[in-house]
């Protein structure tokens, strides 16, 4: 006999309204493909068929055993989930560079560059500028305007005015003050490594 | 062909329309031919810092609809022969410039005048974009503070792309005054240092005036603050308008607060 033991994340949902919880679906069931579905309620074959068709495992009115049952309150809360992801973080470019652009301008207040691949900067970006790029960033000078990066890494360093966006998260300015830093996204998590450290002779 | 200079700052109120007249003015005393010109349709200042409101019969938008020729519409200073003004319009608005109208306008005047000086209004909106549009140099005035320097980076951003020397392939030379400098509040660190404002901008500084009260009792006499000899701030654009007419004058550093005795040290010492 082959034997198995492991534990399963379990969203439990009450099934009233049949829009609503098909609405809630369709904007979040990415987030729950490796749950398992727990359902209270009356599930219609309509719903098990929406549920099939988004491949989400689900059980119906089935008693889980589980530790921290709150009995008195029969009726689950209410789930909000706010930030839902509307789209999978794409993977970024696995090539290290990808069509390099250098540029050697000043980014000035209410100037865009939009770059879909790599960029090396070796100007400022003052206050109000903004530079969207899709691939590798490089900036040797002090950005205090707004960067959004979606690539596999980025090096700079930034003042506390500047609004640097990684993959679509903020990055807290405050690590990217002193030096040159490389900004990448390792398995989900963005890392910040100071690059630039002062040089001791001996 | 005369010089085409637009005074340009982004934020109202750093000193664009005083600068303007102290170093139009300046440039005259240099003995060289220059008309200052206000841009800022429907908000006209120039004239009155200028002295010169009582005097003002056609404006510059008559001009370019043909109601008045230019020899009627500039109006001679009274301080010197060499400077001329020619004024805004201040029943109109800015949607009646026209760049056909203007080019012809600032080519006209930059045939017959040595320096033909801009007044741009406040604001990056359209007024502004015709202010530029033909301008072979800008002078840019910004104070030492945040947002002066934000909305002075902005214009220039407008500038290095709308006007049409850049449209052409080439550059519009560009200078930066510091204006309202004030010495103690520099020293202390609470105005921004020309250093980090000349990193900002990137543009080559011409000039620093210091904060000058005399520049508000010049303003409202008519009066320019480069007149008074002993005013440091008249100094200052002195020294800004016989840059501009190419003499080599080393900048002075108006960050340090005058100090009488030390200053006298220094010179016997000199």
């Amino acid at each position: 006999m082959l034997t198995k033991q492991y534990s399963v994340k379990v969203f439990e949902v009450t099934l009233e309204d049949e829009n609503e919880f098909i609405a809630f679906f369709d904007k979040n069931y990415v987030m729950f493909t490796n749950h398992l579905i727990s359902i209270y309620g009356d599930v219609s074959t309509k719903i098990e068929n929406y549920l099939q068709e988004k491949n989400l495992k689900y059980i119906i009115n089935t008693e889980l055993p589980k530790n921290r049952v709150s009995k008195n309150s029969p009726k689950l809360q209410e789930i909000e989930i706010e930030k839902a992801p509307q789209k999978e973080i794409k993977k970024p470019v696995e090539k290290i560079q990808d069509n390099l652009k250098v540029i050697d301008k000043l980014v000035r207040s209410g100037q865009e560059l939009k770059i879909s691949g790599d960029l090396l900067l070796l100007n400022r970006v003052n206050s109000g500028g903004s530079i969207l790029i899709e691939g590798n960033l490089i900036i040797t000078q002090i950005v205090e305007g707004d960067i959004r990066c979606n690539g596999n890494f980025m090096m700079l360093q930034a003042s506390s005015k500047a609004n640097i966006v990684f993959h679509e998260v903020e990055v807290d300015n405050r690590y990217l003050q002193d030096k040159l830093n490389r900004v990448e996204l390792i398995n989900n998590e963005i890392r910040i490594t100071p690059v630039l450290k002062e040089t001791k002779w001996a | 062909m005369g010089i085409i200079i637009a005074v340009i700052s982004g934020k109202g109120g750093v000193g664009k329309t005083t600068t303007t007249a102290n170093i139009g003015l300046g440039i005259a005393l240099n003995d060289k031919k220059c008309v200052v010109v206000d841009f800022d349709i429907g908000q006209r200042n120039l004239d009155m810092i200028l002295g010169l409101e009582n005097r003002v019969v056609f404006d510059m938008v008559q001009v370019m609809d043909g109601e008045a020729n230019l020899k009627q519409a500039l109006i001679k200073s009274k301080i010197s022969p060499n400077l001329h003004f020619l004024a805004a319009s201040q029943t109109k608005d800015k949607s009646v410039l026209d760049s056909e109208k203007i080019f012809k306008l600032v080519t006209d005047l930059s045939a017959e005048y040595d320096f033909v000086i801009l007044d741009a209004p406040a604001g990056i909106e359209s007024g502004y974009e015709h202010t530029i549009e033909f301008a072979d140099r800008a002078i840019v005035v910004v104070n030492p503070e945040v947002s002066s320097i934000r909305d002075a980076d902005r214009a220039i951003g407008i500038l290095d792309s709308k006007s049409q020397k850049v449209k052409d392939g080439s550059e519009v030379l560009k200078y930066l005054i510091i204006n309202r400098i004030n010495p103690k509040m520099v020293q202390s660190g609470e105005m921004l240092a020309s250093e980090d404002i000349l990193d900002i901008l990137n543009v080559p500084l011409i000039g620093k005036i210091p904060e000058d009260k005399g520049i508000i009792d010049a303003s409202n006499q008519g009066k320019p603050i480069i007149l008074d000899t002993n005013a440091a701030a008249g100094k200052a654009y002195a020294r800004i308008a016989a840059r501009l007419c190419g003499q080599e004058i080393p900048l002075e550093n108006v960050e340090e607060p005058e100090n009488g005795l030390m200053q006298k040290i220094k010179e016997m010492f000199a």
